[in-house]
């Protein structure tokens, strides 16, 4: 049974390797969080610099604060403290500003949920319109619809986000004026579906206020992979391989669609793991702006009150999810392209 | 619309069932706020109807639902709607007026004040508030050592004491003080907690729980049926970055003059919008109903305003707050270094010099677009204290204002005879001995801050001072403030209406008498007069007796320019036409201030 036990090799090969790169992750994590720690420890003042503001607090509660939080011990101590709680408690600190535990003050309601949902959707319909488009634009190269479609893309690419954001939901509320329609803007939903249960009505709603969301967001990263989709086809449609295939009588769209597409695509399904980190973490002054409960912002309102365990476990956060991402990529491209072999 | 008044219908039923029925009847000892009685401040207003939904936007969310170990004006924005204290400002005038409490005496020797609590009244759960609620805030929250809570410090009197609190039966409670302190009756306004529901959380009571307990209760994954307050709302609903909805309390104590109880709104949802275009976008497109603005919005909104059934509310009123530079007149000192600009520094005529070039005309009309006043005093414009007016509380006149008159020609003559001449030729003036005189201004990247910078570094540099205009980060910013490490830096601090509040920014040896720490050890004449003055406006509670030692204590203030003020913005609001007495809205009644006269007393219009 030649075929089964080099499938079942395979198998084994992958599994090792996903162990592997997960043990891997394990310093790569510890590097990044002293990295992170000592940033946020050198930068100017620190959570209790407001409060020094207050013309009716005095010295002693200052004193009695800095105490509490521990902000006067040493820079080690108070980095292998925080560290010993995480590895030895699972315990990630609390929050100076909320008191709550630092994962609940990161994730509270549903906004792990709500990120990941708007990370992946955006992925998905990213990678479902620049992957046609690149096709067209590679099959009709330097015909004006290429051009058209390039422009697009670089000027959805060159817009800052929370400038197309903004703009956006100008055009809605001044041009269009929705309100008349009784629709709102900004948001996942209208604010009164949040208590409501599920509903056709409400998954509609969700669709109205997530299009910009995916429009904006959308539309930065698809620019890049529309080149690089066209740039990959063409290569691939310069290979001999194909020219004989069409030599063989093949119809343009198999030669196209079933043999050089599928070859093409590889380097985006790299890509694609690495666009989901970037998604969770690169769009938080867009959620500012088109008001996503994310994760991001609870991480950029802990940035700017200097509410370090948030901080330290938001930056953890994000690195476990570039992390998480290099290795779906790797695991996807190997999938993908039988040359590769796991060892 | 529809849904709108469906969710509020579904919100008031729960929160009946959750919170009880409130009163059968108007109590006896009710709060009658005199709304349209003529001759009091709220005679212009009209009379409302109970119902409808009320849609505002805030900034931020809400770090906490506990009142008390909130350090954010976030969080307090909504926890001071569900709580109240023994005395409270008034919506309308700022002044002190009664509030839990229904009335109060103060002692012959002006030691002890005695407090009636009003009878009668209930906890949003149904308990009855007593006198021991009040001791239990005191004592066990605020005094206690182990609460993380900046009230502590507001209740310090002069001689590093607190005030004792006793209980003397159900609904009377003392507090009696070591020395005669006047703002005591402003820190009394303190918010009541509930000890039915909070006892079990304090070490001190209750030994079972650890000590610091208080300060992790009543967070925001806390359930919400568990918050009781005695205020006029209560939260019910919460969105992490989306929305915060609160409902009417139903045994909120306050009644209106025709016997409807307040709050007329049957709730209050408070979006959470951060960025300010954005918020002005969902006033626009009808989503809320009221909307802070700024100045540049008013150009845009005053046009669209007649067709959307908006108004704007534009005010001269200048608000809570101070703007000023500071010139560090301890430059150099713990370095050892810059001893004759120093001395220069401390020179009350070059700072006079600098104080002429001020343009507080430009400031105000570039980069406030019109809406401010000049600013000359300590203290906030609104506080009855003001030395603008002529007497404690009364209009403003402006009689007693030390005012430094711009006047750039003046300033170079100040400078002239103080030997502050080019004396190398390049262009710039030196100090009296000849070497370079460079000067640096400092503030950080707020557009008006900024934008005021440039306006004061473009005059002295037309009089002939090298001065160079940095931004820096907000922090190192405050850093260099409290290390005595800057030249000249611009900024602002937080005001009220009580002057003893800004006693750590005025007094020699306060944390934030950052343009002269030096003071401490070394006062001058006005320092160690200023110190007196102080203990002086607080140690009487005769309030024209007090009003003329603040006067002094301004002016000499002003004289000494050791905070030199610029200009201070002034209020404005937009507000739909449909939601009533929101045409009163002021500095002292902001719905973003803790008054909520926007919560309390309007109304939805469409339902009369």
């Amino acid at each position: 049974m030649p075929h089964l036990a080099l499938f079942f090799h395979k198998k084994a090969g992958m599994l090792t390797y996903i162990i592997r790169r997960t043990l891997y992750m394990l310093p790569l994590l510890l590097i990044v969080s002293l990295i992170s720690f000592t940033l946020v420890k050198i930068m100017p003042g620190d959570f209790l610099t407001l409060a020094r503001l207050d013309p009716q607090v005095t010295e002693e509660t200052l004193q009695q604060q800095i105490e509490r939080f521990g902000l006067d011990k040493p820079f080690l101590f108070q980095y292998w403290s925080w560290l010993k709680n995480i590895l030895l408690h699972g315990d990630f600190g609390f929050s100076f500003v909320t008191k709550m535990p630092v994962y609940k003050t990161l994730f509270l309601g549903n906004k792990l949920q709500w990120t990941i949902f708007i990370a992946l959707s955006t992925l998905i319909l990213q990678y479902l319109f620049a992957i046609p488009i690149g096709i067209y634009s590679a099959t009709h190269q330097y015909k004006p619809s290429d051009h058209i479609v390039t422009f697009f893309g670089f000027l959805g690419l060159s817009i800052p986000n929370f400038f197309f954001a903004l703009v956006l939901l100008w055009i809605l509320v001044v041009l269009f004026k929705v309100g008349n329609h009784g629709l709102s803007v900004g948001g996942v939903m209208d604010l009164k579906y949040y208590t409501m249960g599920w509903s056709w009505a409400k998954i509609v709603n969700i669709m109205w206020h997530m299009w910009p969301v995916w429009v904006v967001i959308g539309t930065s990263g698809m620019a890049g992979l529309i080149r690089l989709m066209r740039g990959n086809l063409l290569d691939t449609l310069s290979l001999p391989y194909v020219q004989t295939a069409r030599a063989k009588g093949l119809t343009e769209r198999v030669v196209v669609y079933k043999h050089a597409v599928r070859n093409a695509i590889n380097p985006l399904v790299t890509i694609l793991g690495l666009s989901l980190p970037n998604l969770v973490a690169g769009s938080i002054v867009t959620a500012i702006v088109l008001n996503l409960p994310t994760v991001g912002r609870s991480y950029f309102s802990a940035l700017q009150r200097q509410d370090e365990n948030v901080v330290m476990a938001g930056l953890l956060f994000f690195s476990l999810f570039l992390l998480l991402g290099n290795l779906l990529a790797d695991f996807l491209l190997a999938w993908v392209d039988p040359r590769i072999r796991y060892d | 619309m529809k849904n709108a008044l469906i969710l509020a219908g579904l919100l008031v039923f729960t929160s009946l069932a959750v919170f009880g029925q409130g009163y059968l009847e108007q109590p006896a000892d009710a709060l009658v706020i005199p709304i349209g009685v003529a001759g009091t401040v709220y005679e212009d207003m009209e009379l409302g109807v109970r119902g409808g939904t009320i849609t505002i936007a805030n900034i931020e969310d809400p770090k906490g639902w506990n009142n008390h170990t909130a350090h954010e004006t976030s969080t307090t924005w909504f926890t001071g709607r569900m709580h109240r204290g023994l005395v409270n400002l008034d919506h309308i005038s700022g002044a002190l007026v009664p509030d839990l409490a229904k009335s109060w005496e103060i002692s012959e020797d002006s030691l002890v004040i005695t407090f009636h609590l009003r009878e009668g009244l209930m906890w949003s759960d149904g308990e009855p508030i007593t006198a021991d609620d009040v001791v239990f805030t005191y004592n066990d929250v605020i005094l206690n050592e182990d609460v993380d809570t900046n009230a502590r410090d507001g209740q310090l009197l002069p001689d590093d004491t607190y005030p004792v609190c006793e209980k003397v039966d159900t609904y009377t409670v003392t507090f009696t003080m070591s020395v005669i302190f006047r703002p005591a009756l402003n820190s009394l306004s303190f918010n009541i907690m509930p000890k039915h529901a909070l006892a079990q959380y304090v070490h001190k009571l209750n030994p079972e729980v650890p000590a610091g307990t208080f300060n992790e209760t009543w967070t925001l994954d806390t359930p919400l049926d568990e918050l009781v307050g005695n205020g006029p709302w209560i939260v019910s609903d919460y969105q992490p970055n989306v929305s915060v909805t609160m409902t009417r309390n139903p045994y909120y104590y306050a009644y209106d003059p025709a016997g409807t109880q307040l709050p007329y709104y049957d709730t209050i949802i408070s979006a959470i919008v951060t960025n300010q275009d954005v918020s002005m976008l969902k006033f626009r497109n009808g989503e809320t109903d009221v909307y802070g603005l700024r100045a540049e919005d008013i150009a845009i909104l005053n046009s669209e305003a007649p067709a959307k059934g908006f108004s704007i509310l534009i005010t001269s009123d200048p608000g809570y707050g101070t703007t000023w530079f500071l010139i560090n007149q301890d430059v150099g000192l713990a370095e050892g270094t810059d001893a004759e600009k120093r001395e220069l520094y401390r020179n009350v005529k070059f700072r006079e010099a600098m104080a002429h070039c001020i343009d507080k005309d430009t400031m105000i009309n570039n980069v406030l677009n019109g809406l401010g006043g000049p600013q000359w005093s300590p203290v906030s414009v609104p506080s009855p204290f003001y030395a603008g007016r002529d007497y404690y509380g009364g209009p403003i006149t402006e009689n007693n204002a030390i005012i430094f008159e711009y006047d750039p020609a003046k300033a170079a003559g100040i400078l002239d005879d103080l030997g502050v001449v080019d004396a190398d030729g390049d262009g710039w003036r030196d100090l009296p001995s000849g070497a370079p005189l460079n000067l640096s201004i400092e503030t950080n990247d707020n557009t008006t801050r900024s934008a005021s910078c440039l306006i004061l570094t473009d005059d002295w540099q037309s009089i002939g001072l090298n001065v160079t205009f940095q931004i820096v980060d907000f922090n190192t910013l405050v850093n260099n403030l409290f290390g005595s490490a800057g030249d000249l830096i611009y900024l602002g601090l937080t005001g009220g209406d009580e002057p003893n509040g800004g006693s750590n920014v005025y007094r020699s040896c306060g944390s934030l008498h950052a343009y002269r720490y030096s003071a401490c050890d070394d006062p001058d004449d006005i320092d160690a007069r200023v110190d007196e003055l102080l203990a002086l406006g607080a140690n009487t509670f005769d309030l024209d007796a007090a009003f003329d030692y603040y006067t002094e204590y301004q002016q000499l203030l002003a004289a000494q320019l050791g905070y030199v003020y610029t200009v201070v913005q002034s209020f404005q609001y937009a507000y739909y036409d449909y939601v009533g007495n929101a045409f009163k809205a002021s500095p002292t009644s902001t719905p973003g201030g803790n008054n909520g006269l926007l919560t309390e007393l309007c109304f939805d219009k469409r339902l009369l």
